[in-house]
């Protein structure tokens, strides 16, 4: 491994210095800001874009903690999707947060947030081990408060409340787990193939290795909204959407999937995990948490919690997929990741722009809404049959892997998931097109006049979500590539 | 004997000295003097550290050239002395960076008898580190409890007052309770100083005799350090004391009084008792759950607090809570832990009252965070000061509390009983931690949309608000905290070798 | 080829949408389409992959002699509708997008009648479910749209159930369809549990398109709810897509010696059997009309699935002749039902006395798609029922095979009751009765589609002989 790879930390700071500068600078000007913000927002991605080109497999240690502890950072395979994902969607989100912020106001103050947590999101990334992930992380639930609590409504603050303790503990929790493998087991590098399986340790430390990854488990899955510590989610919502999409569908909360996995493939390593009673109880808390998700999203009227009860669900796929420690559920948990992202991004886009244009926030309320905005409405009705897994749109192959892969497991745990998916798919269908059918058949007696207000939003909201639409259409159609890249990933582990 | 022997003796009287000649100085004078005092002594102690890092083992420094058992005695090794490079280090700068405020809140005639205290409190402290006798032990302790009382007073007004009489009343039955528990151990064991009162007491165990007065000397010394160190559940003087007092009274209260006994605590419990010993009397057990409730008590109640310097204050019980877990786990590790939580302390929470106090200055002496609102933008070191501070409190890696956070963790799981309750109480205080620092941090940080504000002002500001000792104080104890946070491994070496020597 | 096929109605229903021109258009496209199809079934079987997704996942269309039958059925039966749509739905107020989705909806059936991998069929049914539904929601009454989502949803379930089977599939043997099955005697024996645990799913999930029980309770409410037209296409062809699917992944995947003898089988017989009955007896109760007929579909739709679930070449042929014959009869029933219904806007049975004397034509029609339906001969109803009870004598399933033919009996008894009772009621009873007088004979169209059907329903019968031969040399391919 090449050494001083310094040019990993250029994309963490420039958001953040960028950030501070938005601020600092007073930038009341919406132009300027915007300009601003942008410049930084797709420099960064080209950054990101080059390091994962050049910069792979090299790493660049900042600074000694202890003597077993350190802050490095490195790019693999995993940080490789991570942060590419990441970078292809900041800038669309960006441009979209424009137009949307207008109406919320406290612009100068959002996009401060806004840019410095793309920064704080890489270095979970680029973390090279389990303790400057730990930092990155606990950093991203503070850096993401501020937005959470934007509105400084009552409610805006009891929810950063409650999104600040369910992180913190969580946390927490992991923080014990972390302990444990630095102290008892000596090291937690990330390493190909699960640092314990690699170093051979796995044996003398049995019964509590199991435990600890259970714990561990369940502390980073409380930012990926696993049962019970998802809670915080659907209260986020009520910041505004431009925060609930990029944040709450997208980057903290895949954030929280992408550091179960590097526990499980990374450091525990599969081989050790499998077919133990720690994977029954990770793969049963995912499996419920599948099913809660989709029928508390069912019952819910409000659009933007309903999509935050999907996501819920929606996350515990990916851990479903880590949970499974084989191959093909890696494969199909990183599908799923980039996939649901782009899915459940575009549909909160969509329902963003309903609320910005048309002030509504309730489903009933959404009838007929087809006739005034189709292009958001076309959008919405793509992304939920892409999110039900019709064929030739992205979840069809991640859904298609969770179950390949829950065959090759074959353990009595592994088909409850499968239960749970099919479940899942019947209510995700249900709770989705309820909402696009009464959107384009409004039925009998109903008002045409009742949607005056309602128009399709400019092009800086209607680009976004067009451009996100058609990525979701490719990623469904041409999975090939991206495919073959996450079973090689998958393969090194192996 | 070397020369470097003499430091420990030469920084008490220094210091006693400066306060015996400050008494007919004026407050300016009186003020550098302490400042000379404190930090030549900071700078005898690092000396001392690396004297005593390169032979390898402590002293025994005779006093009065009257041998033992008959003289008085001052035992220096790595422990005591990297303790006093601490405590020096730290009163020099609470003092010097608090002086503004200081001379705001104490009216001039008193103000020489102000640093005076400090003086007196400072070389009792530092002879509480040293002394190998009992005896001069109580009576120091004694000096400390009438100099801090002092210090908490000396800002005019009744809510000090108040605040006094409740510190004095508890500390004075802390003091006799620990006057009680060396008379009993006088006639157990007819010796003052501790490596011979060690000796007896190994015979006295080993034969199995006068084991129930032994449990009660025992408890009498944990209880008595404990009231005296604001351990839960005899906690509820200090958030009185230190939230009212002026605000270098609260940093060194905090930071550096309240360690001065459980380092005696911990050298009773290491050279006259041993760790063996303690644990066959379960003592740990006790201070290990009052360890956990306090933990938990002081964060629960410091979330309630309006008041920041008696948030602060709450917050350092919870951590005092921290260093007694340590103490309670009974292994080598967990006290390591405990006396590096200790330093950390001793860093952190005199930054945290130092920062306080200059956000109330720029918020018109309020204490309240509804006056405090917007104040860190007025005074941007003390916002960033109280960040970090927050930060490591939080246990965020790079700073200081988070490699305490997880030694303690990891001493934890060396143990072999009580694992899950530790870690369990661990996670709960952190998330309590962030609970009470975070909505402190963006109270603090808080700005209405409508104001201007702009970077030029906040450079501006940086030069203007606090002299330049303030200014300074806050930022080397910045740096402090990060280098605690990351070069502990040094620091973790020479703690380990300290303990070893104690023994 | 066959794409084209498939991309004609659904570029035509798309063009419909947005122009909104109607009258010819409509006709023309379905034209061209029967055109096609025609061409098709005369070229020999072809496969073509249309898109690779990944390297085991890929859109493949097909020809062979099942997807013939099926297409032909569907794309005539589709052409005939649409002339008795245009005036049904003349007054109607929103024809067009009516229109739209009803040639939607041909592409997709003819992209699973063509589908030449389960990845494939799965694609098309999913998107023939979703285009199905605003036919469903068409009059945008408040219990059109429950209905319609109720028809989503329990589509969707059993999408999913069968998606289950997919993945077992694709895990164990192959996703592509060869006659005789593509799992190879090793790998059956090995997991067998697990291979037929995914056939139920499968089964049991495309079943719920053709009503099986339990999942069974959309069609009585989504079926009437419809306009006649739609409602025609829905009970006759669209349940065909359910049963086309169990017959593929039956027959052509997992294979009849997996099946055959097995738990799995004796459960759907039993499913099978339970909705015969009960879809009878319901059918009988009813006084909804159309309600009536989707009771009669869900029993009718069970003799299939009976005779799939035999596994015996002979109950295939059965099968699959009953398919084409009920498909032909139920869209003349419904034709006949809407007719009335459009005339007289009675929509209960008590109400239709003496009908037959002022619309005799559609009546006539009627009873004889009825009495075809029943299973006299010479009717293709006749010939389908003996297949079905020969299958299932040879069966060798024990108690079942007896029981089987006796329940399809006493089903027969009941048909007989609940459709000649109407015929009766119309002709007869009523004779004196001008109960129906507000109502007269529908006009050309409406008229001229419902003799096309009741006289196709006759020729099946009388002229069953191709058929069957043709089904046979299917049939052999998979045994």
């Amino acid at each position: 491994m090449g050494n001083n790879a310094w040019f990993l930390m250029i994309p963490i700071l420039v958001p953040l210095i960028g950030g501070i500068l938005v601020s600092a600078c007073h930038m009341e000007q919406r132009r300027l800001r915007q300009g601003f913000v942008m410049a930084t927002v797709i420099l960064n991605s080209v950054f990101v874009w080059a390091a994962i080109f050049w910069l792979q497999g090299k790493e660049f240690r900042l600074v000694e903690l202890s003597q077993s502890m350190s802050l490095t950072l490195s790019l693999d395979g995993l940080g490789c999707v991570f942060a590419g994902m990441v970078a292809v969607l900041w800038p669309i989100a960006s441009v979209y947060a424009f137009e949307y912020m207008k109406h919320e106001g406290g612009e100068v103050r959002f996009f401060k947030y806004y840019t410095m947590t793309y920064g704080v999101t890489l270095g979970v990334a680029f973390s090279h081990n389990l303790v400057t992930m730990y930092l990155f992380y606990e950093m991203l639930t503070l850096i993401t408060l501020p937005l959470v609590m934007h509105s400084k409504t009552d409610a805006a603050k009891a929810a950063g409340r409650k999104y600040l303790v369910f992180s913190i503990g969580g946390a927490s929790l992991a923080f014990i787990g972390m302990v444990f493998l630095y102290h008892v087991v000596g090291d937690a590098t990330f390493t190909a193939g699960g640092m314990m399986a690699v170093q051979g340790l796995a044996a003398a430390k049995g019964q509590n290795l199991l435990t600890i990854f259970v714990i561990t488990f369940i502390g980073f899955g409380v930012k990926a909204a696993l049962f019970p510590f998802h809670g915080w989610l659907p209260t986020a919502g009520v910041a505004p959407t431009t925060v609930t999409a990029l944040l709450h569908a997208v980057a903290v909360v895949k954030a929280g999937a992408f550091a179960v996995i590097r526990i499980t493939y990374y450091l525990f390593g599969a081989d050790v995990l499998r077919r133990t009673w720690a994977q029954n109880v990770v793969l049963l808390l995912a499996a419920f948490t599948i099913v809660l998700g989709s029928a508390k999203a069912l019952k819910e009227q409000h659009v933007k919690r309903r999509l935050a009860y999907s996501t819920i669900s929606n996350l515990s796929y990916i851990l479903l997929g880590a949970a499974l420690m084989t191959p093909l559920g890696l494969q199909a948990a990183l599908t799923h990741m980039i996939a649901h992202a782009f899915i459940k991004i575009t549909l909160f886009y969509c329902a963003g722009s309903i609320i910005y244009k048309a002030h509504y926030e309730y489903v009933p309320q959404m009838v007929g809404l087809a006739g005034r905005m189709p292009v958001v409405m076309g959008c919405f009705t793509i992304g939920s049959l892409a999110l039900m897994g019709i064929p030739l749109l992205p979840a069809f192959i991640s859904k298609a892997g969770l179950l390949t892969g829950i065959v090759e497991l074959g353990t009595p745990a592994a088909y409850i998931g499968m239960g749970a998916l099919l479940i899942s798919a019947v209510l995700t269908a249900y709770y989705l097109f309820s909402i696009v059918i009464r959107a384009y058949f409004p039925g009998k007696g109903f008002d045409i006049t009742s949607n005056q207000d309602a128009r399709d939003p400019n092009w800086l909201m209607k680009g976004p979500l067009i451009l996100l639409c058609i990525i979701c259409l490719l990623l469904g159609l041409f999975p090939g590539r991206l495919l073959e890249f996450f079973a090689d990933i998958a393969a090194g582990l192996f | 004997m070397d020369f470097a022997c003499n430091f420990p003796f030469f920084s008490i009287m220094l210091l006693m000295f400066t306060g015996i000649i400050s008494m007919i100085a004026g407050p300016r004078p009186a003020k550098i003097l302490s400042l000379a005092a404190l930090g030549i002594s900071t700078v005898l102690s690092a000396l001392l550290i690396a004297y005593i890092n390169q032979t390898g083992e402590s002293f025994i420094y005779m006093m009065g050239h009257f041998p033992a058992p008959f003289g008085n005695e001052i035992s220096a090794g790595m422990f005591e002395a990297v303790m006093a490079f601490g405590i020096c280090g730290v009163a020099f700068l609470s003092l010097w960076g608090n002086g503004a405020s200081t001379k705001t809140d104490i009216p001039e005639k008193k103000r020489n008898l102000y640093y005076i205290m400090m003086d007196m409190l400072m070389a009792s402290l530092l002879v509480l580190i040293y002394t190998n006798d009992i005896f001069t032990a109580y009576v120091f302790v004694e000096l400390n409890t009438i100099a801090a009382c002092a210090i908490v007073m000396s800002k005019p007004g009744g809510e000090t007052i108040a605040a006094t009489i409740r510190y004095l009343i508890m500390s004075l039955l802390g003091s006799g309770l620990f006057l009680l528990g060396i008379s009993l151990i006088y006639a157990l064991t007819g010796h003052l100083l501790m490596p011979n009162m060690h000796e007896i007491i190994i015979e006295l165990v080993h034969n199995s005799n006068y084991t129930l007065p032994l449990i009660v000397i025992v408890g009498l010394f944990g209880v008595s350090m404990a009231i005296k160190s604001a351990l839960f559940p005899f906690h509820s003087w200090l958030p009185d004391a230190h939230g009212s007092a002026t605000t270098a009274s609260s940093a060194v209260l905090s930071g550096l009084v309240l360690k001065g006994y459980i380092i005696l605590l911990i050298k009773l419990f290491f050279r006259v008792f041993s760790l063996d010993i303690l644990k066959e009397f379960h003592i740990s057990d006790v201070l290990l759950v009052l360890g956990l409730l306090g933990m938990i008590m002081g964060s629960v109640k410091a979330i309630k607090e309006t008041n920041i310097k008696r948030m602060i204050a709450y917050s350092s019980v919870a951590q005092i809570g921290y260093i007694f877990m340590g103490i309670g786990m009974d292994i080598t590790i967990g006290l390591v832990a405990a006396v590096f939580q200790i330093l950390v302390h001793m860093v952190t929470k005199p930054m945290l009252f130092t920062a306080a106090g200059g956000l109330i200055n720029v918020s018109g002496h309020k204490k309240d965070f509804e006056s405090l609102q917007g104040s860190a933008w007025k005074d941007p070191l003390a916002g960033v000061s109280f960040i970090v501070g927050s930060l490591s409190m939080i246990g965020i890696p790079l700073f200081a509390g988070f490699i305490v956070k997880y030694y303690l963790a990891a001493a934890a799981f060396d143990t072999s009983k009580n694992t899950l309750i530790i870690l369990a109480v661990l996670v709960l205080s952190t998330v309590l931690n962030a609970l009470y620092y975070v909505p402190a941090i963006s109270k603090i940080y808080h700005r209405d949309e409508a104001s201007k504000f702009n970077w030029q002002d906040v450079l501006r500001t940086i030069g203007a608000v606090g002299d330049f000792p303030y200014q300074a104080s806050l930022i080397i104890f910045i740096i402090l905290n990060i280098i605690l946070g990351t070069c502990s491994g040094p620091v973790f070496q020479a703690l380990e070798m300290g303990l070893d020597m104690l023994g | 080829m066959g794409l084209i096929c498939i991309l004609l109605p659904i570029i035509g229903g798309i063009w419909l949408l947005y122009k909104k021109r109607q009258t010819y258009f409509v006709r023309l496209v379905l034209l061209l389409h029967v055109l096609l199809t025609g061409i098709l079934l005369f070229l020999p079987d072809t496969s073509w992959v249309v898109w690779k997704l990944t390297d085991q996942l890929n859109i493949v269309l097909k020809t062979d002699g099942l997807s013939r039958i099926f297409l032909a059925m569907v794309s005539l039966i589709w052409l005939v509708v649409s002339v008795y749509a245009q005036d049904y739905l003349e007054h109607d107020e929103n024809p067009i997008r009516f229109f739209a989705f009803y040639l939607l909806t041909l592409g997709g059936l003819t992209g699973l009648c063509l589908a030449g991998n389960f990845m494939t069929l799965y694609l098309f049914f999913e998107a023939m479910s979703l285009l199905s539904v605003p036919l469903v929601l068409h009059t945008m009454t408040r219990e059109a749209v429950a209905a319609a989502l109720k028809y989503l949803i329990y589509s969707i379930a059993g999408a999913s159930m069968a998606l289950i089977g997919f993945f077992i599939l694709l895990h164990y043997g192959s996703i592509e369809f060869a006659a005789g099955g593509t799992l190879s005697a090793a790998v059956i024996s090995e997991h067998r549990d697990i291979l037929l645990a995914g056939a139920l799913f499968t089964v049991v999930g495309f079943g719920t398109k053709a009503g099986i029980f339990p999942m069974h309770s959309w069609l009585p409410t989504a079926h009437p709810v419809a306009p006649a037209p739609a409602s025609a296409v829905l009970s006759g062809v669209i349940t065909k897509a359910g049963i086309f699917a169990v017959i593929r992944v039956v027959y052509y995947q997992f294979g009849v010696e997996l099946i055959a003898g097995s738990w799995v089988q004796y459960v759907w017989i039993i499913l099978s059997l339970i909705s015969v009955l009960m879809g009878s007896t319901l059918a009988f109760k009813e006084q909804i009309l159309k309600k009536r007929l989707a009771y009669s579909s869900v029993s009718q739709l069970s003799y299939i699935l009976f005779g799939l679930g035999t596994l015996t070449p002979t109950g295939f042929v059965g099968a699959v002749l009953h398919v084409v014959c009920h498909s032909v009869i139920k869209n003349g029933l419904f034709l006949g039902a809407g007719a009335v219904i459009h005339q007289t806007h009675k929509t209960k049975v008590r109400e239709l006395d003496g009908i037959g004397k002022v619309m005799p034509v559609t009546m006539t029609c009627f009873t004889i798609c009825a009495l075809a339906l029943v299973g006299i001969p010479p009717s293709g109803g006749f010939v389908s029922k003996w297949n079905l009870i020969a299958g299932s004598l040879e069966s060798g399933l024990g108690l079942i095979s007896w029981l089987g033919p006796v329940i399809l009996l006493v089903s027969a008894v009941l048909t007989a009751g609940y459709l000649l009772g109407i015929s009766v009621q119309a002709f007869i009873t009523g004779k004196d009765k001008n109960g129906a007088a507000a109502g007269q004979e529908v006009s050309g169209r409406m008229r001229n589609s419902q003799m096309l059907l009741a006289f196709l329903a006759v020729v099946l019968g009388v002229f069953s002989g191709p058929l069957i031969s043709y089904l046979e040399t299917i049939a052999g391919g998979l045994f």
